[in-house]
């Protein structure tokens, strides 16, 4: 199953990995994913309480998004 | 003199940004020497091998927590209403603040914002429980829509993002003044020097927004002590109440007793 992450192709080859939670440890590095970030999938925010509730299908497309320096 | 943004009261009327600076270490000591205790930033995509968005968050927070200050997250590069909304509550989770500052972007050129989403996303987000500090043009009804959505803070463009212009239309910005006396009004984009601070601190603005004025000058340091004397200067004359311009000369120095060679 493939979605994209920020604008890029992942596969998804195991249903463990189709949940929201998993499929993060997969997409971000270790450094980012004990870091601060938001999540948003197919453009609606989702909160952290949710991610372990939520499950990814065909296509989604799912936003990770830092803090960064901004005016 | 404090500046009040929702309750919250602050030493300065200066807010200022967190992005262009030279190096991480450069916008700290700007930011300290502006004396602000707002600082903006934002959100953006990060792929798995950069590492330097997380250094300058750490920069952000330490930064914040040396001037007791506050997080303002923006919605910089939004387009529509839907976006910006997904990104506000995505920064709510991130800075633990219902402070946004909202950017709807309607035109790539001037980066002018699109009222009409912006207004849509002001109310969505005042019905989640946000406070809304709503970056707009200078249009008074429009000023006066975001105020009576429920604004207590709105904050009308000097001229277009970056481009350090300076107050393009000052008599607009006069009249948002004078006709929303209970609004808390900051200026935001479009500063270039000290002197338009000052200006619009002159006509009774709240507070200014700038990042380039202070972020692009040669010295940005030095650039954000002079905007801090600017708004205290502009302030103060503005309470000082400023004089009447008048159409005619008048001599400054008593005519009574003038000496000999001007009499007949």
């Amino acid at each position: 199953m493939k979605v994209l992450v920020n604008g890029q192709g992942y596969e998804l080859a195991l249903p463990t990995e189709q949940n929201l939670q998993q499929a993060l440890q997969l997409f971000l590095n270790n450094n980012q994913h004990q870091g601060t970030f938001a999540v948003a999938l197919n453009g609606e925010f989702i909160g952290k309480e949710s991610y372990q509730n939520t499950q990814l299908s065909a296509n989604d497309s799912v936003d990770v998004l830092f803090p960064i320096q901004g005016g | 003199m404090s500046l009040t943004i929702y309750g919250q009261s602050l030493d300065s009327r200066l807010l200022i940004g967190s992005a262009l600076y030279p190096s991480p270490k450069i916008m700290q000591d700007a930011i300290l020497a502006s004396g602000s205790q707002v600082v903006t930033l934002s959100l953006k995509r990060q792929n798995p091998q950069q590492q330097s968005g997380q250094q300058i968050w750490q920069y952000i927070q330490q930064t914040v927590k040396q001037n007791k200050g506050f997080l303002l997250p923006n919605t910089a590069g939004c387009k529509t209403a839907k976006e910006a909304v997904t990104l506000a509550q995505m920064s709510r989770e991130i800075f633990q603040t219902d402070w946004i500052k909202l950017e709807v972007i309607g035109d790539d050129y001037n980066l002018q914002p699109d009222v009409i989403e912006l207004l849509a996303a002001t109310e969505q987000l005042i019905a989640l429980g946000f406070k809304v500090l709503p970056y707009c043009t200078d249009d008074l009804v429009i000023c006066q829509r975001l105020y009576d959505l429920g604004c207590e803070v709105i904050m009308p463009w000097a001229s277009p993002i970056g481009t350090g212009k300076g107050l393009m239309n000052p008599y607009n910005l006069e009249t948002i003044r004078l006709r929303l006396p209970d609004a808390t009004l900051i200026l935001d984009a479009g500063i270039g020097k000290p002197s338009d601070a000052c200006l619009a601190m002159e006509m009774g603005y709240d507070g200014i927004l700038l990042n380039s004025a202070v972020a692009l000058a040669d010295n940005p340091v030095l650039m954000a002590k002079a905007f801090a004397n600017a708004l205290s200067a502009g302030e103060q004359g503005y309470v000082a109440g400023i004089m009447q311009q008048r159409q005619t000369a008048h001599p400054s120095t008593p005519t009574l007793d003038t000496p000999f060679w001007h009499q007949p």
